[in-house]
């Protein structure tokens, strides 16, 4: 059933494994890699075939001045930023209180209501493109930050939720009875017993969230139009000219743009691995 | 969103402005929605708010400019919801939903004016049910971009028959080279190949007819038109795997020199030049007329401005639309430095550019047939699909023609109802 350790295992397997590693790894970042390769390249290289060989000169600084400099690029990160943060934190009040109530108060309705917000995850969300939009028309939020940060923190609860109700689920349940014998009030159980226990579910949670909504595409093209309120994934588009793609600088944006959460999934590594597992197992 | 409050009323004296005479006394807000978003047009788009800001110093120009492809998408939007004063489209089939749904403006009073005469040579594209819908501001040629180099390698001279056409062809394909790279995974490409073998071999209003749904695909025509494009087909003229390539991964064959030429718009010229290929290497030659006695014509997609139905400030956005047709706007916007295509203006100067030159020349004195959109703009939208889907198989398997043909046909009858 479990996998024998690599090292308990023949040498000639062994050699193997050390020989097919490096070269799957390789396959498997391919398309990166070249990406990587292209943000460094001039333009003329993809027009003259070079799409694999050494860069016919060495564009890094002119391919990612003009990102930062001659593009809107800083302004899409900027929203980007503004529409990722409100949602993170916005996503973690809501669904650490709706998960302490559906985790700790047994009342008729507890498993429907939780079911309700399970069931909003299965829905496919492309066949809301077109009510959402025409709500967010008739709300006037239509292409402004606040009606995507809206949008989204409405729908990442539902997953949140889920998440936050499990692993309240899983805390002893005694340490909330004996604060209620004691005659806490219950917003303070709230306060002071649970949420201090919660910390690292809400830590590894708002690095998946953030990762989620940084990484959106789908909605940011739906719900928002140009650089006044576009996040970066939907920005790097801009550098789609009338007639020709400028491969090189979308390479390079896309490069800035995978940064914040490969910085993040770094940083916070240990919870985001937690995150994963967190709540799925009981 | 940028605002350009005039101010300098004196620098109105120095631009010369054919229509202005009349032009006194604009005030209020005209809103301009330009999809001119790449940094050159955009520069061009703002240049020209601020100098027709100038000539009117009491009118508020707002202007947005939004990401091109998602104009697309957004213009339906904008039209009906929150319309501006001015708009940028596409001439032809491609303004035509907007013109039936009446989103559009007539502005054939517009084309009245003497000034506009000069425009002939694109009226007929912002023309539709006898009136005019918008007005140009710039298009460019397509043609055969071929390297002159190898030609002179293997002593062959720029085609004058469709005949001579496929002995340089030959002689190409003899020395180990491709004919013409194209890349078919978009396929609007293709559909550049069918403009101009069904234009050649039937003249332009048969084409017209064609894609205006008036003949049927199953037509004889339509059929020569195949059995020519067929013979490059069986000679292996097009580079291999072409369905595979976008259109810009297909120049490589011609930088390399696997493949001598491609039919293509003149914004293939800069990528070429970047990449290595200067005057010298690289030239321009008319697509060669195919059955003799056919007027030849050409494709020149235009750009243009429209002045939405709904629009609020339709006086100023008129003198907007004659501002930008002028002769002079016409010559600085279409300059090498700005937009480097061709003025819509006969008494426009074009740019000191081989290619430029050579397009104007032919668009004004040799395309005496006439000058189409490009399939997809004069054939509805759904056809076009429909069609350059096709236009991709017969290119890879050029046996099922029959199945694409009546396919088209069957799909003609559904949407040209």
């Amino acid at each position: 059933m479990f996998p024998t350790p690599i090292e308990k295992s023949p040498r000639s397997w062994q050699l193997t494994y050390q020989a097919l590693l490096p070269v799957a790894l390789v396959m498997w970042l391919l398309p990166l890699i070249a990406v990587a390769l292209f943000s460094i390249k001039p333009d003329a290289d993809f027009t003259t075939g070079n799409y694999w060989g050494l860069p016919s000169s060495f564009n890094f600084v002119e391919n990612y001045g003009k990102v930062f400099f001659a593009s809107d690029m800083p302004r899409y990160l900027l929203n980007s930023v503004f529409i990722t943060v409100p949602t993170v934190v916005g996503c973690v009040i809501l669904s650490s209180m709706t998960g302490f109530a559906l985790g700790v108060y047994k009342f008729k309705a507890n498993l429907w209501v939780f079911f309700m917000f399970v069931a909003g995850n299965f829905v496919p969300f492309q066949i809301l493109m077109v009510p959402v939009r025409d709500l967010t028309l008739d709300l006037g939020l239509y292409n402004t930050k606040t009606g995507l940060v809206l949008f989204h923190i409405a729908f990442q609860t539902g997953f949140c939720t889920l998440f936050m109700r499990n692993f309240i689920r899983a805390l002893p349940f005694d340490l909330i009875e004996v604060a209620r014998v004691e005659g806490v009030a219950e917003w303070r159980i709230f306060w002071y017993v649970v949420l201090p226990l919660m910390k690292p579910a809400l830590a590894a949670m708002a690095v998946l969230i953030f990762t989620f909504i940084w990484n959106d595409f789908f909605w940011a093209i739906v719900l928002t139009q140009g650089a006044e309120s576009q996040p970066v994934t939907a920005g790097i588009t801009s550098f789609n000219a009338q007639y020709r793609a400028a491969y090189h600088l979308m390479s390079a944006g896309s490069i800035v743009a995978a940064l914040p959460p490969v910085a993040m999934f770094f940083l916070m590594q240990k919870h985001f691995i937690a995150g994963l597992t967190l709540g799925a197992v009981k | 969103m940028k605002m350009f409050k005039a101010t300098a009323a004196a620098l109105a004296l120095s631009v010369g402005f054919g229509a202005g005479a009349q032009a006194e006394g604009l005030s209020g807000t005209l809103k301009i929605f330009s999809d001119m978003s790449n940094p050159a047009p955009r520069a061009v788009m703002e240049g020209m708010v601020e100098r027709f800001g100038a000539l009117h110093p009491d009118l508020d120009i707002e202007l947005t400019v939004i990401d091109r492809e998602a104009y697309k998408t957004q213009i339906r939007n904008f039209l009906t919801a929150n319309a501006p004063d001015v708009a940028n489209w596409y001439a032809a089939n491609r303004m035509k939903p907007y013109v039936d749904a009446g989103l559009f403006e007539d502005i054939s009073d517009v084309w009245a004016d003497p000034a506009l005469a000069d425009l002939a040579s694109t009226k007929g594209a912002m023309t539709l049910d006898g009136k005019q819908w918008g007005v140009p501001y710039t298009y460019y040629q397509w043609g055969v971009y071929y390297r002159a180099d190898i030609y002179n390698e293997l002593g062959l001279s720029e085609p004058a028959s469709f005949d001579e056409m496929k002995s340089n062809c030959q002689a190409i394909l003899d020395s180990g080279r491709k004919c013409y790279t194209i890349g078919t995974k978009f396929l609007w490409t293709a559909g550049g190949w069918f403009d101009y073998l069904n234009m050649r071999t039937n003249g332009y209003d048969y084409h017209a007819k064609l894609t205006g749904g008036e003949i049927p695909w199953t037509d004889d025509g339509v059929k020569a038109t195949f059995a020519n494009w067929r013979e490059l087909i069986d000679m292996g003229a097009f580079v291999d795997n072409h369905t595979a390539y976008s259109w810009q991964e297909s120049l490589p064959f011609i930088v390399s020199g696997d493949a001598a030429a491609i039919l293509k718009g003149n914004f293939a010229v800069p990528p070429l030049r970047e990449a290595g290929l200067d005057d010298s290497k690289l030239d321009f030659y008319q697509f060669p007329a195919i059955t003799e006695g056919v007027a030849l014509s050409e494709d020149a997609p235009t750009d243009t401005f429209h002045i939405p139905a709904k629009a609020e400030n339709k006086e100023a956005a008129r003198e907007f639309l004659k501002f930008v047709v002028s002769a002079d706007n016409q010559t600085l916007i279409n300059n090498g430095d700005n937009l480097g295509q061709l003025p819509v203006n006969a008494k426009s100067s074009v740019d000191d550019d081989k290619f430029l030159k050579e397009g104007f020349e032919m668009l004004s004195a040799n395309s005496p047939g006439g000058v189409a959109q490009f399939f997809d703009r004069d054939a509805p939208a759904e056809m076009a699909k429909v069609a350059m889907e096709g236009f991709q198989e017969f290119m890879v398997k050029p046996d099922n023609l029959d199945k694409i043909l009546a396919r088209l046909d069957r799909a003609a009858k559904r949407i040209y109802k």
